[in-house]
């Protein structure tokens, strides 16, 4: 289709507007709100970028005028400025709603710590978003970061992606709420990979990791005399899919230790998902929980976590027992809930992925890994000043480590609470739905403030030296 | 967790930004007589080596062009000779930008890249799910 000036006129002009409107939408909510740095990082970019769009949108019209032949072009110029935006756009309002009043904004502090702890991640930001969803995201930030390095070097030049950004989308209703947000671990193991697994990175383990899920296609395509490069990208998708997810699991009980599994299964448990039957399927997208939590067991027990409070019986415990104990040959490949695929894909995945990323987890979190010893020592004191009421310190001025804190705070939370509520309540007040979760909330925020006054502390005694 | 469908929709994009790279460079050279940025194909010949056999491992600063959404658009677009004649045709003008037909080549090159991102454009619109055909080889493996 032919297209005039006009035509060209009129769609730069809606973006114009468009970029004119979240400019100061961004402006608008750095006025009014609290936000993390990274999210003040994050705005600052698309403000340049939407003034960059701006002034270019007279460039092209000019280019138009010297060369009406490319009309259809320089329309498609447009257009994938306009696509762009609309993809940031994704991500803005999410951002904005995420102020410092509405995020667990301790835990966060606390997970980007301990990612900057980590290998080459030194500098990076997490910005939080929150999702209308009731489910916990980590956004794709690759294609974004490509797509922003593109716009710069070829549109926009100034308008810098701030490197290192991460983004992970919380639930809106669980913004503040603790126990349940310790899966932010996972969503930020996806940032980490993701950074990590790009080709610009270089990261030697990620590369193996790389080939081995090739090797991995490969042997699953093995039978099939088809060649087909499109069948070979959806296997290695799917593949990847499950690798990012076996990764991030275990980075996050490393970091993080036996919490993350007791709140991941709190969630797996509200989408159903821990039957016997739902737990064996593999999907397109995740691999089967029952497979994830045999994979935390074994961390758990490797790194010694798991004897580390014996006596303790939750039903979390039990069901992960229980379902790290299924046999492998059960696991099933499922396209979606009533149709069944070729188990093969499993099989090459377990066989030639899986040891390589229990290593590769090994490896990257060689610094940052929480500590089972620290925890033994921090434990009683957390149990002690939380069955006092008060919020978890030391009495000896040495601060509490914030993983121990975490831990001992959920393992109370999930055994301890109805005899706090007895304590302070009296008898039966444990059994009134209100009541209970009045006290769960309050024992969220008294561990919230351990953990902020731990980072502080932290911070103090490095500024001291 | 990754939400699924804003991943796959992005691969579209960033196909579209990459034939909006090599578009750009090419009217540069062909409008303006301007060579500054030619060697940038040589970035965009690697991606399409990677898109003709995924299973390698793509170079760096490269864009990968391996994803099924990427290799589905080319497909949909370019058949296999005009992949190749798309490449060669880069290779031309890297090789001997000064040629007298160069500027003939960058126009139909121009052209070809249009094309593919157009239906990049389209296709992140209209994001489609796998396709029947794949689908029936995958439940063929065994």
């Amino acid at each position: 289709m032919s297209v005039d000036l006009t035509d060209l006129l009129h769609d730069v002009a809606v973006l114009h507007r468009f970029a004119d409107f979240i400019d100061e939408y961004c402006k608008a909510q750095e006025r009014s709100q609290t936000y993390a740095d990274s999210s003040g990082k994050f705005f600052k970019y698309v403000e340049d970028l939407c003034s960059g769009i701006k002034k270019e949108l007279s460039s092209q019209v000019e280019l138009a005028g010297r060369f009406p032949r490319r009309l259809n072009i320089l329309r498609n110029n447009a257009r994938i400025l306009k696509d762009y935006l609309r993809s940031l756009h994704e991500l803005i309002k999410p951002a904005a709603d995420a102020h410092t009043l509405t995020t667990p904004a301790p835990l966060v502090e606390l997970a980007t710590d301990q990612l900057q702890k980590v290998r080459s991640m030194r500098g990076s930001e997490v910005v939080v978003l929150l999702t209308p969803e009731f489910m916990y995201f980590q956004i794709p930030h690759t294609e974004i970061k490509n797509q922003g390095r593109l716009v710069e070097k070829f549109i926009i030049p100034g308008a810098q992606f701030p490197p290192k950004m991460g983004f992970i989308e919380l639930p809106y209703s669980q913004g503040t709420s603790f126990f349940s947000n310790l899966v932010i671990y996972h969503e930020i193991g996806h940032f980490l990979y993701q950074e990590l697994s790009n080709p610009d990175s270089q990261h030697k383990g990620f590369s193996d990791l790389n080939n081995a899920i090739i090797r991995s296609v490969k042997r699953a395509l093995a039978g099939s005399r088809s060649k087909d490069r499109q069948v070979f990208a959806v296997v290695q998708k799917y593949i990847e899919s499950w690798t990012q997810e076996i990764f991030c699991d275990l980075f996050a009980i490393r970091l993080v230790g036996p919490a993350f599994s007791l709140s991941l299964i709190e969630m797996l448990g509200m989408l159903d998902l821990l039957e016997d039957e739902s737990s064996i399927r593999f999907y397109p997208s995740h691999p089967a929980p029952a497979f994830r939590l045999a994979e935390h067991l074994k961390m758990l027990q490797n790194d010694s976590w798991w004897e580390s409070f014996p006596g303790v019986d939750p039903r979390q415990k039990q069901v992960l027992e229980r379902l790290a104990k299924l046999p492998r040959s059960k696991y099933r490949f499922y396209f979606d809930e009533n149709k069944p695929g070729p188990r093969i894909l499993v099989s090459a995945f377990l066989d030639n992925v899986v040891p390589k990323i229990r290593d590769l987890v090994h490896e990257v979190t060689a610094s940052a890994a929480s500590s089972t010893r620290r925890f033994a020592d921090d434990r009683p004191t957390v149990e002690r000043c939380l069955m006092a009421g008060v919020v978890p310190h030391s009495q000896d001025g040495a601060p509490l480590d914030p993983i121990s804190i975490i831990n001992a705070s959920f393992l109370f939370y999930l055994t301890s609470l109805p005899d706090l509520i007895k304590k302070f309540e009296g008898e039966g007040a444990q059994r009134k739905v209100e009541v209970y979760s009045k006290w769960a909330r309050r024992l969220e925020l008294w561990t919230m403030k351990a953990i902020d006054d731990s980072i502080l502390y932290e911070r103090f005694r490095r500024l001291k030296g | 967790m990754t939400p699924i469908d804003l991943q796959d929709r992005a691969q579209y994009l960033s196909l579209a930004m990459f034939a909006q790279q090599v578009i750009s460079v090419l009217m540069e050279f062909s409008d303006e007589g301007k060579t500054a940025r030619i060697s940038s194909l040589e970035e965009a010949l690697s991606s399409l080596r990677h898109a003709s056999n995924p299973s390698a491992s793509p170079s760096r600063r490269a864009a990968a062009l391996g994803s099924y959404e990427q290799l589905r658009t080319l497909d949909e677009v370019w058949s296999d000779k005009d992949r190749k004649r798309a490449m060669q045709m880069m290779r031309a003008i890297l090789r001997t930008p000064k040629s007298p037909t160069s500027k003939q080549v960058a126009n139909a090159l121009i052209d070809l890249f249009s094309d593919l991102q157009n239906q990049a454009l389209w296709n992140f619109e209209q994001p489609k799910p796998i396709s029947q055909r794949v689908m029936q080889r995958l439940c063929q493996l065994t």
